[in-house]
Parts: C-alpha cells; sequence; structure tokens
C-alpha cells in the first residue's frame, strides 16, 4: 500500500503527515472504542434505555345480586407525573404547563423539585385524570414522565365498607378483604426494559429489551349479597340509631356452605375517603374484630354437647331453685320463679342459667364439672364449634377471642360453669354465628368466608362448593333436637312475631361486660342468634348490640332485629312455606 | 490571450513524452467503496432520521433519505466518469469559467437572500432551489472552479519559475483565494466549505514549491484568520472550550452535546459495532447523524474494526493520490490532483478529528458518505479528474529525470524571483 513517492518530493512529507494523522486516529480510536467502550455503553444506557413499571390492575370486588355478580369496588386511573430534573431541558416551561394543567395536583414544592438537577426522579403530582394528563403529554417536554395509578372508586357507596377496607395511597390494601387478600388482589407488577430514541420512544434495535408483562390481579366476588347486605346495613343504622348503641352487629350467614350473605356494622366509614375518617376504629369490622363474652346464645352450644354426649335431653328434668354453689362461687338465674322440678326445655325457653350449669355437672359425675366435663366441653366449644380462634375468614385484623383450656389453672370449675351460660369466654359475633350453623345444620362446620368466586374475562367462575372443615361435630340428631329446642324457645314466647309456615329458632342473649373488679349490671350486651328455613335452615342470623353504660337485653333488644331480618329474608329468598 | 499562452505551453512539453496508459483502478474502487458504506449507513439510519424529522413536523417516508442519497450516489458517479472521460484540457481550459460561475451565483445568492427570495437557514442563504430538481450549493461550484483554476494558474508560474514571486502569483492567489473565501464564510458563515477550500490552496502552493518563508507567513496568517473567526463568533468560542475541556464534558452540558454524543456513539460500538440497522443515537440523541456525524454512527454501527477499515480506505485513496500526482509530468495536472487531495484530506482529517474529540467541531462533511448531493457529487468529479490524470502518470525514473530538470529550473526561478521581488520591491 506504501505509494511509490519521489524520494524528498514534497508529496513525501504530505504522506507521511497523512499517515502520522491516521495513526493518531487509530489511537484515539482504540482509547475511545475498545479501553472506554464500558464507560461509553454505560453513558449510552444510562440515556437510551428507560425503565418502566407495567403497573398489574388491582382486581375489582363485586357482590352478588341473587346468582350474578354485581361491581362493589371498580378502578379509575388517575396519573402521577414525575420528572427527570437531570434531563429537564426547560424547567420553566415545565412548571408553567404543570401550573396552568394541573394546578391543583402539584406538590406544594414542586418548582424546587424540578430545579434539582443532581436528581434523577421526582414526583411533582398526583392524582392527575387522563384529560389533564394527555394536555401535559402533547406538550412534548423531555423529562417529565407518567405513570397510570389506580384509584377505587365505589359504586355502591358505603356498602359493605368494613367488608371490603380500602387501598391507601400507596396501592396496598388495608382492612376487610382489601387487606386479607391484598397480594391476590393487586397482582405482580411487569417490567418493562426499552431503548428509545430521543423523544422517549421505545426503538425495536437490539437485543437489549425487557418485557415482563404485568399479572393482574384477580376480580374477586365476595358471597356478600348487595341487597342483604343494603337491608342489614339499614336495620343496623336504624335500630342503632333508635336505641343509641355505640355499636350493633348483623351477620347473615348460609349455615349450609358457610358463606357470609352480609355483614354490617352501624358505624362503618365511606371508602373512598378513607384518608377522611380520624377515628380509626371505624375501619375495624365489629362482627370478627370484637371479642366479646357472647352469654346466653352459648347455652345452645351447651345443650348441644350435653345431648351429643348423651347426659342430657330437652325432656329431661333437674330441680331448679334459681341458684346453684360451684365451689366458692353462687350462681343465679336472670329470670327467676320457675323453680321446682323443670324441663332444660324450660331452661332454655327462660334462659335459666342453672340448668346449664346442671348440665355441666352432667357431663362430669353429675355433681361437679370435673376435668373430664371441662375437656368435654372445650372439645366440643373450642374444637368442633370453633369459639374462641380465628375462624379465617378472608377479612383482615380478625380477632381471635379465647377459651381457658381445663389444662390451666384458670380453666377451673367456676370458669367452666360460667362458660355453660356464655361467660368467660371470648368469641366473636362471627365465631358464634359459625358455630350456631353447626349446631343447627345437621352437625357439619363450616369454616365461615365471604369470598364465592373470581370474574375472569369478564365471566364469573365460582368457587367449588364449600366443604365442611369438620364432619358430624354433633350428631345430625342432636343438631335435629337443637333446632327444636331453639324453635321452641322462640316459640315461647315471642311465636307471634314470625311469618307462619316456617321454622325459626334461636335464643337470645344478654351478656355482663367484665369491668375492672368484676362484672357489671349497668351495661350489657344483647345478642340473638337465630335461624330460619322450612324444611330446613337456610340462614343464620346474628346480631349483637353495645352501649356505652347501656343495659341491652337479648329479647328485648336484639330478637325484634333478628326477627325483622328473618321475616324479611324468607320473602327476599322466596322460601316456600312448609306445606 | 496570456491564457492561450499558458495552455499552450501546457500542453506542450509531457504528451510528446507522456503515453497514456491505464487508470490507477484503486481510486475508482476506494471511491466506489466508500461512497457504497455511506450509502448504506444512511439505508440503515434514513427510517430514524425520517421518524425524527417527523416528530418535528415534518413528513418523509422511511425511505426518503436513502432514496435521495442513491439519486445523489447515480448522480456522483456520472460525475465522476464524465470528469473521467471529458479531456483534462477541456476542463483546464474552462476552470476560470466555473470560477466565475460559482462567484456569480454565491453573489446572486447572497443578493437573492438580502432581498428575501431567498430563504435564509441557521442565519445565511448556502443553497439555491432548483424546484423539484432539489437543490445545488454555489459555494461547491466556486471550490471547483478554484481547484482547476488555481492549477492552470500556478502551473503555468510553476513552469515560468515564478511560484515564489510575489506580483505575479501571491498577490493574485491572495486576492482570489481571499475572494472566496469572503463569499463563503463571512457572507455564507460557512467554515466547513472555506476551510476546504483554503487547504486546496494550501496544498497546491505547497506542492508547487512555495518558498518556506511563504509557507511560513502562510502559516501564521491562517492562524490568526482562525483566531479572528474564532473569537468574532461566540458559538465558535464555545466549540473550541469543549474541544479544550475534552473528555471531561457532560452529555448535560448543551455546548459539548454534540461532540459527547458523538463520543458515545463512537465509544458504545466497541470492537465490532451494535450492527448495521441497530444504532440508537442515530434516533436523535446525536445532532446531524446523517450528514456531519456520519462517521460517528459508523463508529457505533461498525465499531473499532469499521472505523479503521474506513480510515484504511481513506488512506489508501489519499496516498494514492500523492502516486498519482508524484508521477505526473505536467505541473498544472500535478497541481490538480494536489488541490483534490488538499480538498479530500482536508474533509476527512478534520471530520473525523471532530468526531472522536481531537480537534473542534468545523462543521464540515466526511466527504462520498455523508448525506448531501451537491459536496458528493463535486468530489466526485474531482476524483475523477484524478483519476482521469492517473492514465497520464510517467515512472518514477521518468519523474526523477523530468523533476530534476524542473527541479533546478525551480531553484534558478525561486532564486530568480526572489531577486525580481526585492527588485520589484
Amino acid at each position: 500500500m506504501k505509494p511509490e513517492l519521489v524520494k524528498g518530493s514534497r508529496s513525501n512529507i504530505l504522506a507521511r503527515l497523512v499517515l502520522i494523522i491516521a495513526v493518531v486516529f487509530a489511537l484515539r480510536l482504540f482509547y475511545l472504542q475498545i479501553i472506554k467502550h464500558d464507560h461509553y455503553v454505560a453513558q449510552a444506557q444510562q440515556e437510551q434505555v428507560k425503565r418502566e413499571r407495567l403497573p398489574a390492575t388491582r382486581g375489582e370486588i363485586y357482590a352478588m345480586s341473587g346468582d350474578t355478580p354485581v361491581k362493589l369496588v371498580m378502578n379509575e386511573t388517575v396519573y402521577t407525573v414525575f420528572v427527570d430534573p437531570a434531563v429537564i431541558k426547560d424547567a420553566d416551561k415545565v412548571i408553567d404547563v404543570m401550573k396552568s394543567v394541573a394546578g391543583g395536583n402539584v406538590r406544594k414544592d414542586f418548582e424546587d423539585m424540578v430545579k434539582k438537577k443532581e436528581s434523577r426522579y421526582q414526583v411533582i403530582a398526583y392524582r392527575l385524570t387522563r384529560t389533564q394528563a394527555d394536555k401535559i403529554k402533547e406538550k412534548k417536554l423531555t423529562g417529565v414522565g407518567f405513570q397510570a395509578v389506580s384509584q377505587r372508586v365505589y359504586p355502591e357507596g358505603r356498602l359493605a365498607s368494613q367488608v371490603l377496607g380500602f387501598v391507601n395511597a400507596e396501592g396496598a390494601g388495608n382492612y376487610g378483604v382489601e387487606g386479607f387478600l391484598n397480594k391476590q388482589l393487586a397482582g405482580k407488577d411487569g417490567r418493562l426494559e426499552t431503548v428509545t430514541d430521543v423523544s422517549d420512544v421505545p426503538l425495536t434495535v437490539g437485543g437489549r429489551n425487557i418485557r415482563e408483562p404485568a399479572k393482574n390481579g384477580d376480580n374477586l366476588v365476595l358471597s356478600i349479597d348487595r341487597t342483604i347486605q343494603s337491608k342489614i346495613e339499614d336495620v343496623a343504622r336504624e335500630r342503632a340509631k333508635k336505641l343509641g348503641t355505640d355499636q350493633l352487629s348483623i351477620v347473615v350467614m348460609n349455615p349450609n356452605n358457610g358463606k357470609v350473605m352480609g355483614m354490617a356494622n352501624y358505624p362503618d366509614f365511606n371508602p373512598a375517603e378513607y384518608y377522611k375518617v380520624t377515628d380509626g376504629n371505624l375501619f375495624n369490622n365489629a362482627a370478627i374484630a370484637k371479642n366479646y363474652e357472647p352469654g346466653s346464645t352459648i347455652k345452645t352450644f351447651t345443650m348441644a354437647t350435653a345431648i351429643d354426649k348423651g347426659v342430657a335431653r330437652a325432656s329431661d328434668t333437674f330441680y331448679n331453685t334459681d341458684r346453684i354453689q360451684v365451689d366458692d362461687a353462687k350462681i343465679e338465674n336472670a329470670t327467676k320463679g320457675k323453680t321446682g322440678t323443670i324441663t332444660f326445655q324450660t331452661a332454655m325457653n327462660w334462659s335459666l342459667n342453672t340448668g346449664f350449669v346442671t348440665l355441666g355437672q352432667r357431663l362430669g359425675n353429675g355433681s361437679n364439672i370435673t376435668k373430664t366435663a371441662r375437656d368435654t366441653m372445650y372439645d366440643y366449644f373450642h374444637n368442633r364449634f370453633h369459639l374462641g380462634q380465628a375462624s379465617g375468614v378472608e377479612l383482615a385484623a380478625e380477632a381471635a377471642g379465647g377459651i381457658v383450656s381445663p389444662d390451666k389453672q384458670e380453666g377451673n370449675e367456676v370458669r367452666y360453669a360460667n362458660m355453660t351460660f356464655g361467660q368467660g369466654m371470648d368469641a366473636t359475633a362471627l365465631q358464634v354465628a359459625a358455630g350456631f350453623c353447626a349446631v343447627v345444620n345437621g352437625g357439619n362446620y363450616y369454616k365461615p368466608t365471604v369470598v364465592n368466586g373470581v370474574v375472569e374475562d369478564g365471566a364469573y367462575k365460582a368457587n367449588a362448593e364449600p366443604q365442611p372443615v369438620q364432619k358430624g361435630v354433633i350428631s345430625a340428631d342432636t343438631s335435629a333436637q337443637l333446632r327444636d329446642m331453639t324453635q321452641k324457645a322462640r316459640a315461647s314466647a315471642f311465636s307471634h312475631v314470625d311469618k307462619p309456615g316456617y321454622t325459626i329458632g334461636g335464643k337470645t342473649g344478654t351478656s355482663q361486660v367484665p369491668k375492672a373488679g368484676g362484672y357489671s349490671d349497668s351495661e350489657t350486651i344483647a345478642s340473638y342468634v337465630g335461624f330460619g328455613g322450612a324444611e330446613k335452615p337456610e340462614y343464620v342470623i346474628m346480631v349483637s348490640m353495645y352501649g356505652e353504660g347501656k343495659v341491652l337485653q337479648g329479647a328485648q333488644h336484639a330478637l325484634p332485629v333478628f326477627t325483622e331480618i328473618s321475616n324479611w329474608m324468607l320473602d327476599y329468598l322466596k322460601i316456600q312455606p312448609k306445606g | 490571450m496570456e491564457r492561450g499562452g499558458w495552455t499552450r505551453r501546457g500542453r506542450s512539453a509531457p504528451e510528446g513524452v507522456v503515453r497514456v496508459h491505464k487508470p490507477d483502478r484503486l481510486i475508482l474502487v476506494m471511491t466506489f467503496v466508500l461512497m457504497l458504506v455511506g450509502l448504506l449507513v444512511i439505508y440503515a439510519i434514513g427510517p430514524q432520521r425520517a421518524n425524527l424529522m417527523n416528530s418535528l413536523g415534518y413528513d418523509y417516508s422511511d425511505q426518503y433519505f436513502f432514496v435521495k442519497q442513491a439519486v445523489s450516489f447515480a448522480l456522483a458517479l456520472i460525475a465522476f466518469f464524465a470528469a473521467y472521460k471529458i479531456p483534462h484540457s477541456f476542463i483546464l481550459k474552462h476552470g476560470s469559467k466555473v470560477l466565475w460561475a460559482g462567484f456569480i451565483a454565491c453573489i446572486g445568492l447572497a443578493i437573492a437572500a438580502k432581498v428575501g427570495i431567498v430563504e435564509e437557514t441557521l442565519g445565511a442563504a448556502r443553497w439555491i432551489s432548483l424546484g423539484p430538481l432539489g437543490s445545488i450549493q454555489p459555494s461547491e461550484i466556486l471550490k471547483f472552479g478554484l481547484l482547476t483554476y488555481l492549477a492552470v494558474f500556478l502551473g503555468v508560474r510553476m513552469k515560468e519559475g515564478a511560484i515564489n514571486d510575489l506580483h505575479k502569483t501571491l498577490i493574485p492567489i491572495a486576492v482570489i483565494v481571499g475572494l472566496a473565501l469572503f463569499m463563503i464564510v463571512v457572507v455564507q458563515r460557512d467554515l466547513g466549505t472555506g476551510i476546504s477550500l483554503t487547504a486546496i490552496a494550501a496544498s497546491m502552493l505547497f506542492v508547487g514549491g512555495l518558498d518556506k518563508k511563504y509557507l511560513a507567513i502562510l502559516g501564521v496568517t491562517m492562524l490568526v484568520l482562525g483566531l479572528i473567526l474564532i473569537f468574532t463568533s461566540p458559538h465558535r468560542v464555545e466549540r473550541v472550550m469543549t474541544f479544550l475541556q475534552g473528555d471531561n464534558t457532560s452529555v448535560s452540558d448543551a455546548d459539548s452535546y454534540h461532540i459527547e454524543h458523538a463520543k458515545i456513539a463512537i465509544g458504545s460500538g466497541g470492537i465490532f459495532g451494535v450492527g448495521i440497522g441497530d444504532s440508537v443515537q442515530a434516533s436523535g440523541y446525536l445532532p446531524e447523524a446523517i450528514n456531519d456525524s456520519i462517521f460517528a454512527i459508523i463508529g457505533e454501527t461498525f465499531g473499532f474494526v469499521g472505523t479503521m477499515a474506513l480510515i484504511a480506505l481513506f488512506v489508501t485513496l489519499l496516498m494514492r493520490l500523492l502516486q498519482t500526482m508524484d508521477h505526473l509530468l505536467d505541473p498544472k495536472l500535478r497541481l490538480l490532483v494536489a488541490g483534490v487531495f488538499g480538498w479530500m484530506a482536508a474533509h476527512v482529517i478534520l471530520n473525523i478529528a471532530a468526531m472522536i474529540g481531537i480537534f473542534p467541531l468545523t462543521g464540515i462533511t466526511l466527504p462520498l458518505l455523508s448525506y448531501g448531493g451537491t459536496s458528493m457529487i463535486f468530489i466526485t468529479a474531482a476524483l475523477g479528474l484524478a483519476y482521469q490524470l492517473s492514465r497520464y502518470t510517467v515512472h518514477t525514473s521518468q519523474v526523477k529525470e523530468a523533476t530534476g530538470n524542473e527541479d533546478s529550473r525551480s531553484r534558478r526561478g525561486v532564486g530568480r524571483t526572489r531577486h525580481a521581488s526585492r527588485r520589484g520591491a
């Protein structure tokens, strides 16, 4: 390649000059392209590769309307605006555009953020509508980005707010199903890394692009029936206001599968404006989150235990003196005067504590609630009816309650004597309702659930019909006897309130509230648990209410709530009366 | 009258001795290969360019730039073969006319711009629109005219041994070149073309045997003029400041944006490059990707291997030009090739040097590769002319013999000129 040049001519100088320059170029290129290659690749990447999160869409939440899912919680897209101050070319223009288009959405100090040249990421505005975002996009501002953020909207307003919970600004579910099933609802964000051109338009060059699509969250269908929920919320609100209670909870369950058809508390909150709630207690779903001593409703459980163990029947008798001595404690009846030899049905009808303490004793040696009797009661209450332990319903912040084991010092005879009528133990309204389902449904315990299935691609996909977690916790015969007894107990005093032709049974509860140093007589929790149906129980309704310094009676205050809902349920579910 | 004398004398000497032979194929091959590389790169990045321009509100099809460059490619080939076929004597005879045509076109353009007939871009009018035929750059005509005119003028002076004669040679040259530079650099504000004009004249004077004293004066004058030009223009000051910062500049600094992105493009190419069509810098990060910055895109696309190969192609072409020049007997022809060499070398060296950050940006194209018809057509015409002249070369021994005489003549001439000039002064 060396040219033949005339020696000593000036063209030789030019040739040498060209060659020297070529060598300088080669060295410089070697430096740039080989030695500093990684440096420049890094610079190129930093500038060319845009990383993006592909946000998963949070699942919507449906309630049932009969057999069809209807939306309770939907999403709307709002936009978070962020900037990369290091690449912003015209900070003042960015500020002007943001002020004119999204003046109400910008953060207070966003002007400083835009000018933070050393920073690569600053969020400057929240919750822009699509229209606002499009207006800003039209300006083609360099260094301004958008992140679509999903926000929850509630077409049914406050309906089932404490079952639903809410989603906070960071997109995390709190309380209710939003909290408990947060992962399932949230899905999994995808990720996008693309090489883009100078205006951030992705290019299809090279193999450097990564795309992991987002996995959207499941659209949940709750077992909550919109109409039932709406009804019981109305009832709860009206009754609570009328009675002046601080809290009123209603749970409606299907005893044949454990599905919660309605769960209402008063007071509740507005999930669309969760951030305005000042009393954090309002987020709590009292029916699952509040322990209480359930009181006389538990007598149905004691009776079931005794019958199932074969130590007593409804028609068996005992001698009632209105008081009974257990160890160092004297237990009295609330209703007095039904003394003498009476049946356990009568004890049930009048809710006589002595009768149930007697059942406890008969589970033992006849005169004492022995360790064997206590073990039996613990087995039935805790292990079979699942009282005093979290039910596992798909709702966040569930309280467990508690039953003191007979193996413990505190699990003594006096405690278990109290437990025969529902004192000295803690449970939630849902636990009582779920246990009562097993008492009346033939003896199968279903885990309470609020989830019916999912909606996939617009089609409802129901979960498999729930199976009992425990079959035969009591025999079907025991269960039949309890249905009969609770029906009679209800009918003995309140037969006229129910629609004729149906099987409606239930048990009142008036529990004393443990205060420092003992039980208070001036403050009681009223409750009622009962079932309704024709040939078989179709629903179980649990009502509980509480008011600071208020004496609330199961029969006087809670029972009418049950009755109102029960009669309405018979119509709503179109249950045919017995022929 | 006088011109006729030059031509007569110019023709007389070599043609009796020189046997016309086959041209130096390498000149053709190198020219063609380099043009092909340019066309390939524009094919690869044309769609990105169109996309970028469209995002600024234009409406170009993906293939627009490629098709336009392909047309220029064809025209350039025609120009090359035309310059190869048309007898050099004819071209040289009419060189002055081309020069005047260039001057007239430039003056016309300046007047048209003043009265507002021609649109100005970047504060200056450099283009004459020919409607559907595209547009033409008068400065290129001027450049080609200067090349041919100076070859004849200096060739005659060389033969007379008057190359260093201040009145007969140097002052007229200074006036002509000065006028041309004034048109290009001051009126059209095109420093790049100004530099290549200077390079053409300077390489001719250098090869023609300009005295070292004058070479030094020429060098100092160019340096001073360069400094004046730099300090009278803020953007040139910025470019120089950027250059002086070396590799320590950053992309966020607007002044160094261009050069920094050229380095990112070249550096990210690595050894083998990112491959054809995978250039990312061409998508808008690197300014002037298809024009002045095409070397950086080649660096990104083909890597170190590619840049080395490209430099090798250019060096080969330049060396063949030097070799052709060295083996021509007629001084006019020698100077003509010297001018082509200077033109080519100035463009290649200054363009690449700027792209790799060892010289300030001057806005000069990479010949045969950069997008743009006029400059490609004129440089290929110049190369075609050199290709024609490569048929007239003689063997080295013959050159020695001839130049030996010539040298002695020049030496005598030099002495005489010096003497004459002293007398003149």
